[in-house]
């Protein structure tokens, strides 16, 4: 039976005060939004991972271990490229900071971010092409003074602004302290070939042979180019203030290492040999001279005990593994021999203040220690050489002077690398000279744009640490070691010591990553939330969405964060998106307010069809 | 004749309680002193729903009030949020003549929660005070937004009910009386069981005074 045309009273119609329809009804939701119960509303924010804040460069290293987690390793390799010009020589020979600040490492064992970087690497070296092209071509001519590190990093990340860069180099192989200062079994020539190929590929020119102060000197740079980075590096050898050093069998540690790497070494390594000094390079030094034949190798340091030696303690661990001797607390006062070296004289000596050029405390009252050597290594150190430098852009350092944007005064000149940050308290190390140069780089590009300068800061609250986490959903998982060749084995070969991950080790230890502060799209905020308030356009693609107006404030989504991304902010923060809750409860006065009204009036309407 | 209105607005379960206490502790106060008052609460709302928005009722009156059978108050003069971030989102100030007084529990000044009061051009004060703060109530109602959200329910609500007033109630009533002269202060003081904080409360207000009251 059709109700069409019958005439009902519409007093009948009328909807009574609070009936409300029910949330399965159509639209029957939108009357209840429940976001106003909310006393905190979360908010998704990215923090800084401390592995990114600690890293020299600022590489986005969560974000590529994400991808690599993922399997998209070319995305991963392109994220990488962005700080990083040669992921392939830091996957070798960085002393990984990062590994240093990964919350991972206070819970289990810190993430191989340095394996991983090196699988990445290797994988950008396989390509046929890179993916990182150079920028359009702008006009502007820059000279890079330098291929090591720093120079590298500047030269790559000007091209990829779009400048045409010219790299000048002394040597007559391009690298710099990448080929002269790292030894083969960590470094292979060819990985650094090939990365230094990917520049010229990108439109850099390398003008091998050329001195600063030489070939070249500073009107030179100052007429024929629009602006200029030295990344000249610390060149000349420290020496250990002894009698003696002149003789013969005594060697310094960078030219030794240095002619090694460029081939031209005619050194020849007795049985027995000392390195003096207790660095990076000393270590490396030491390890060099067993595959230089010698039989016994002693490492003489001031430090009275391993920990307090300056060098990456794993090196320092590979090293003794290898077989070197160390010898505390001693500092060499003379070099004994008549024209050549046959013993040293050692005094008990004390190491006081920082690692570069700090007083060394030598008894010289005690009655001094007789050690017999065939070669002495010196490796205390380097220092600039920058007789060409104009006087007023050198400190009292022996470096030289620049503000805090890398740059000397008001020239077209920047200075980035070890020539500038020897005596800064940073480490002097291959990724800490990268981010210098890239820094540099943007600086110096704002420069001959006219943009002004900002300095650059990282505000320190965003830095996440491990107890804002929720460690629940991070079962322990212990590390995936990379394979090494044998202790025996090594001593006498070229052949990389460390090996490199296979693409499943790269996942596996991608896989451990917190991915600290910082959403990785798990979707467990999605799975969670007992409201469906938090909507995601597809899966697992980290682009969710809260409905405010249905988010009762409950906590649950930031409790069960893994990574903490989410923040619980308090709802009277934002003055911004209040929402006006319409229920039903709240508009309608009841049946006596505004309804009585219109039923005192019913009888004047007329009547509606239905 | 004086009329008054007052609605509380509070918490569902987690802050009943303290709204319950301030109608009742009033209309009490009020009936001491002669005069006619109804105090009741909403059912309508549902206010066994955790965190939900509840509404309590209070009229006073010199005369006998004869609107005997409504629960709800059309026109309050008075609105009371026991919870601060109830300023967002519902039109508590509905119906309410020029003239009113609203009173919220916080920490913010009233220059801050202003911004989120709908229609205040109708109100004659805004009072701000930071109840929990006064009564000293940490573990449950102190900073609602960094504690997180009670989920205690009613337990323990036989215990606290011997007492009037015992938390953070005692602070609101104190203000509500004290810039409204509702009732006077020597009359309700000997109900409230805090009445330490309801002192305190008296000298710590933060009043904002915004559109004279027309004569």
């Amino acid at each position: 039976m059709s109700t069409k045309g019958t005439r009902i009273p519409d007093r009948l119609m009328i909807t009574f005060a609070g009936i409300t329809p029910a949330p399965s009804q159509e639209k029957g939701q939108d009357l209840f939004p429940t976001g106003n119960w909310r006393a905190i509303r979360p908010v998704y924010r990215d923090k800084l991972p401390p592995c990114n804040n600690a890293c020299g460069t600022n590489e986005k290293i969560q974000g590529y271990l994400d991808l690599v987690k993922r399997g998209k390793y070319l995305d991963a390799y392109a994220l990488i490229k962005e700080d990083m010009p040669f992921p392939s020589v830091t996957g070798r020979v960085c002393y990984h900071p990062c590994e240093q600040a990964c919350n991972r490492g206070q819970y289990d064992e810190a993430i191989s971010i340095r394996a991983v970087e090196r699988f990445l690497g290797d994988l950008g070296q396989a390509l046929a092409r890179d993916v990182v092209k150079a920028g359009v071509l702008n006009g502007k001519k820059i000279a890079v003074v330098g291929s090591g590190p720093a120079g590298h990093s500047a030269a790559y990340q000007l091209a990829r602004l779009g400048y045409k860069v010219t790299i000048l180099e002394k040597s007559p192989k391009a690298g710099g302290l990448n080929r002269g200062g790292i030894p083969d079994w960590v470094l292979p020539q060819h990985v650094l070939d090939r990365e230094i190929e990917r520049l010229v590929e990108m439109g850099v020119t390398i003008k091998t042979n050329v001195e600063v102060g030489k070939d070249v000197n500073w009107d030179d740079l100052k007429k024929n180019y629009d602006a200029c980075v030295l990344a000249v590096g610390l060149i000349e050898p420290n020496s250990a203030r002894a009698e003696g050093e002149d003789k013969e069998g005594v060697h310094f540690g960078l030219p030794f290492l240095r002619d090694i790497g460029m081939g031209t070494s005619k050194v020849k390594l007795g049985a027995r040999v000392a390195v003096i000094g207790g660095g990076n390079t000393a270590i490396d030094c030491a390890r060099e001279a067993l595959r230089q034949g010698a039989v016994e190798v002693t490492m003489i340091t001031v430090e009275s005990k391993p920990d307090e030696m300056p060098c990456v303690s794993e090196d320092l661990h590979d090293m003794l593994e290898e077989g070197v001797e160390l010898l505390h607390g001693r500092a060499m006062t003379a070099v004994l021999g008549n024209g050549r070296v046959e013993a040293l004289h050692l005094h008990p000596a004390r190491f006081s203040g920082a690692i570069n050029a700090s007083p060394i405390n030598i008894n010289r009252e005690a009655a001094p220690e007789r050690f017999a050597v065939d070669n002495v290594i010196i490796a205390v150190g380097q220092r600039a050489s920058l007789g060409w430098l104009p006087d007023e852009f050198k400190n009292e350092r022996g470096t030289v002077k620049i503000d805090k944007f890398g740059r000397l005064g008001d020239t077209n000149f920047f200075a980035a690398g070890d020539v500038v940050q020897l005596g800064t308290g940073q480490p002097l190390m291959v990724v800490n000279a990268v981010g210098d140069g890239k820094r540099v780089a943007f600086n110096l590009d704002k420069v001959l744009r006219g943009e002004p300068l900002q300095p650059r800061s990282v505000p320190v609250d965003v830095i996440f640490d491990l107890n804002r986490m929720n460690m629940t959903y991070f079962p322990h998982f212990p590390r995936v070691q990379q394979a090494m060749l044998p202790s025996a084995s090594r001593r006498r070969t070229q052949e990389e010591v460390i090996q490199a991950f296979s693409e499943e080790q790269a996942v596996e230890e991608a896989s451990r990553c917190f991915s600290c502060g910082t959403c990785n799209a798990c979707d467990n905020c999605y799975l969670v939330c007992p409201e469906p308030c938090i909507v995601r356009p597809e899966r697992s693609n980290g682009m969710y969405k809260i409905l405010v107006n249905y988010c009762k404030g409950c906590r649950v989504c930031i409790e069960e964060c893994p990574t903490g991304c989410l923040e619980g902010v308090p709802e009277l923060d934002f003055d911004t998106g209040v929402t006006r809750m319409d229920t039903a409860f709240a508009v309608t006065p009841g049946l006596h307010g505004r309804q009585a009204e219109q039923l005192r009036h019913l009888a004047d309407q007329p009547a509606k069809d239905i | 004749m004086s009329y008054t209105e007052l609605t509380v607005w509070t918490r569902g379960i987690i802050m009943d309680k303290e709204g319950r206490d301030i109608v009742n502790s009033i209309s009490a106060a009020a009936r001491l002193e002669g005069k006619f008052a109804q105090a009741m609460e909403n059912y309508v709302d549902n206010p066994d729903r955790t965190n939900a928005p509840t509404r309590k009722y209070c009229r006073v009156s010199d005369g006998v009030i004869e609107n005997a059978l409504t629960y709800e108050n059309d026109h309050p003069n008075i609105v009371v949020l026991v919870e601060e971030t109830m300023v967002k989102g519902w039109d508590y100030m509905r119906g309410m003549p020029s003239g009113g007084t609203l009173v919220i529990n916080t920490h913010y000044t009233p220059e801050y929660m202003i911004r989120f009061v709908p229609g205040p051009e109708r109100l004659a004060q805004l009072v701000c005070v930071d109840a929990a703060h006064l009564a000293d109530h940490k573990w449950l109602y102190y900073r609602l937004a960094e504690l997180g959200l009670d989920r205690l329910s009613t337990e323990g609500a036989a215990e606290r009910n011997k007492a009037i007033a015992p938390d953070i109630a005692a602070p609101l009533i104190a203000a509500v009386v004290k810039t409204t002269g509702i009732v006077k202060v020597e009359t309700i003081e000997p109900m409230i069981a805090n009445k330490k904080a309801f002192q305190m409360a008296l000298d710590e207000l933060h009043i904002m005074p915004l559109n004279p009251v027309a004569a």
